[in-house]
């Protein structure tokens, strides 16, 4: 990929591909039936955003970006998984295959969805500077999977999980259209995050101890 | 001096090694499962053997069968002899017959070839050979749309889909056939050729549990020479769909630039080679992945429309 990314012509291509590599990791994420295997994936998926970021400050010699990327490596392939991961551990509960409706189902939903995101975008008279302009179709494609995923799924790890990635395809719009942000602002955005995590740990946490599993299925009784 | 040959002779030449090489492809893919199982396995002949022996047997046809039972071997087994004029086996220009039908085209006649087997199993009156058949024609139907959108893709990339088109457009870059929508058709059109070949997820290949069976399931009730003709035809139906997978979507190089008879003749083994080296992957895929149960085929058959439809939709927007 190195090579491809020196020579200018094929810039388009590969950043297509890392935004595609995105969307369908989010599809992957909605299909797996493992909480466990959607975190990895989740790390997968920022690795591909931070690729992303490198090759856009590569690109267009943007100091900044190379450290929103290092940051994003840190925070969202290590360190969040890492905290999620471990609240899974302590949980010491799995819950396998929460999906609301069937796997196909479910991929035909969202693919629907993500068709609808990819168009009404397409529609827009929108050119961006940095990165191809597919990459802002792709990536609201991904946000909307990312809504089914919250939306679908029935279990707390696999809705934060939704959560996360969906904060990874506001990344890579705001790569597409403004990936000249000052360092503060996207600093920030990724504060942000670290509080989200941190509160979303802290809900599994209690929702865990209270209903003694992960599942939101019990959330309609009354009493716990 | 060169010798020439007629473009009828290339034609020929291209049916004549898909007739005749198709079963070492298997017997090779076989034999490479069974070593990576730590089994010896059978001899890469093997499938030779077995057509031979089968040939040589008497033919029993079950008490209620009629005609459709004896002719739906035969009809698939001339479908696949029609599919190679069609495609790029040998030659990487198109020979007289290879305009006759287009990727659709091909795709119609294999489907024939499925068809008519599906109706001689249901002439059986037998009910694993009809669960089968059943099975087939409607997993058949469901992977459909992901074969139709991978033809689109290849009908925005190339203007066309004639297969000798796509491969020209696969071989005349690299950058060209590292496009994304490249990429996502060939990774669809991969998970196609694993269900139609019958190979894990979808069916292993060296089951005898009826249960599980879908294609293999059709073929219980057929005996002696009909029965070699549709294990001689499978095998024939999958160095296709290799043939359409290596020479129009991955790695179309090695084919004859000319009609020379050395170069059509060199394109031979060039083949054959690429078609083991893709019978390695499929076996490597059979021995790392576990077959899924009936009713999760559709997930893999969701997977691989998605991909194929998200393969349309970057090059449609994306211009590829």
């Amino acid at each position: 990929m190195l090579a491809a990314v020196a020579r200018p012509t094929t810039f388009r291509d590969v950043a297509d591909a890392l935004t595609l590599l995105v969307l369908l990791t989010e599809f992957a994420m909605l299909r797996s039936s493992l909480p466990r295997s959607q975190v990895r994936l989740y790390a997968f998926q920022s690795l591909a955003v931070t690729a992303l970021a490198a090759l856009v400050a590569a690109r267009h010699g943007l100091g900044d970006l190379y450290v929103i990327a290092a940051l994003t490596l840190v925070l969202k392939v290590v360190l969040v998984p890492w905290i999620i991961l471990r609240v899974l551990r302590d949980a010491g509960t799995e819950v396998a295959g929460s999906h609301r409706l069937g796997v196909a189902t479910m991929v035909l939903i969202a693919l629907a969805v993500s068709i609808f995101g990819f168009f009404t975008i397409g529609s827009m008279p929108f050119h961006s500077s940095s990165l191809p302009t597919p990459a802002l179709g792709l990536s609201v494609a991904e946000i909307l999977v990312a809504f089914m995923i919250v939306v679908l799924r029935a279990d707390v790890v696999s809705q934060a999980a939704g959560f996360f990635s969906l904060e990874n395809g506001v990344s890579v719009v705001s790569l597409v259209v403004a990936s000249g942000l000052p360092l503060v602002v996207e600093t920030a955005f990724l504060f942000d995050l670290v509080v989200a995590v941190v509160v979303f740990g802290i809900l599994m946490r209690v929702h865990h101890r209270r209903t003694d599993t992960l599942s939101t299925g019990v959330l309609d009784r009354l009493r716990g | 001096m060169a010798v020439e040959l007629a473009p009828a002779e290339s034609q020929a030449l291209q049916v004549l090694t898909i007739v005749a090489l198709a079963p070492l492809v298997s017997g090779f893919t076989a034999h490479v499962e069974a070593r990576l199982q730590g089994r010896r396995g059978p001899r890469v002949l093997q499938v030779y053997y077995d057509l031979a022996k089968l040939f040589s047997k008497e033919t029993l046809v079950p008490e209620d069968a009629g005609w459709v039972f004896v002719a739906g071997p035969i009809v698939a087994f001339a479908c696949y002899l029609l599919v190679p004029l069609l495609i790029p086996v040998l030659t990487d220009f198109p020979l007289p017959l290879g305009y006759m039908g287009d990727i659709m085209g091909g795709g119609f006649i294999l489907g024939l070839a499925g068809f008519s087997v599906a109706l001689a199993a249901a002439e059986t009156n037998a009910p694993y050979a009809q669960l089968g058949g059943s099975r087939a024609m409607t997993f058949g139907a469901l992977i459909e749309p992901s074969i139709l959108f991978v033809t689109f893709t290849v009908a925005i990339i190339t203007g066309t889909d004639l297969p000798y088109f796509q491969a020209a457009a696969s071989r005349a870059s690299v950058a060209a056939a590292l496009r994304p929508a490249h990429l996502l058709a060939v990774l669809a059109f991969f998970l196609v050729v694993l269900n139609d070949t019958a190979r894990i997820p979808v069916e292993s290949p060296a089951s005898t549990t009826e249960f599980g069976m879908i294609d293999e399931g059709r073929t219980l009730e057929h005996s002696g020479p009909l029965f070699a003709v549709l294990r001689w035809g499978s095998s024939m139906k999958q160095l296709i769909l290799y043939v359409i997978l290596i020479n129009v979507f991955t790695a179309p190089w090695g084919l004859a630039g000319s009609e020379r008879i050395g170069s059509v003749l060199l394109a031979i083994p060039i083949f054959i080679g690429k078609a083991m080296a893709v019978g390695v992957i499929f076996a490597v895929i059979d021995n790392s992945f576990s077959k899924l149960r009936l009713f999760k085929i559709t997930e893999f058959m969701a997977a691989a429309f998605l991909i194929a439809m998200l393969a349309v939709l970057v090059s449609i927007l994306g211009g590829g």
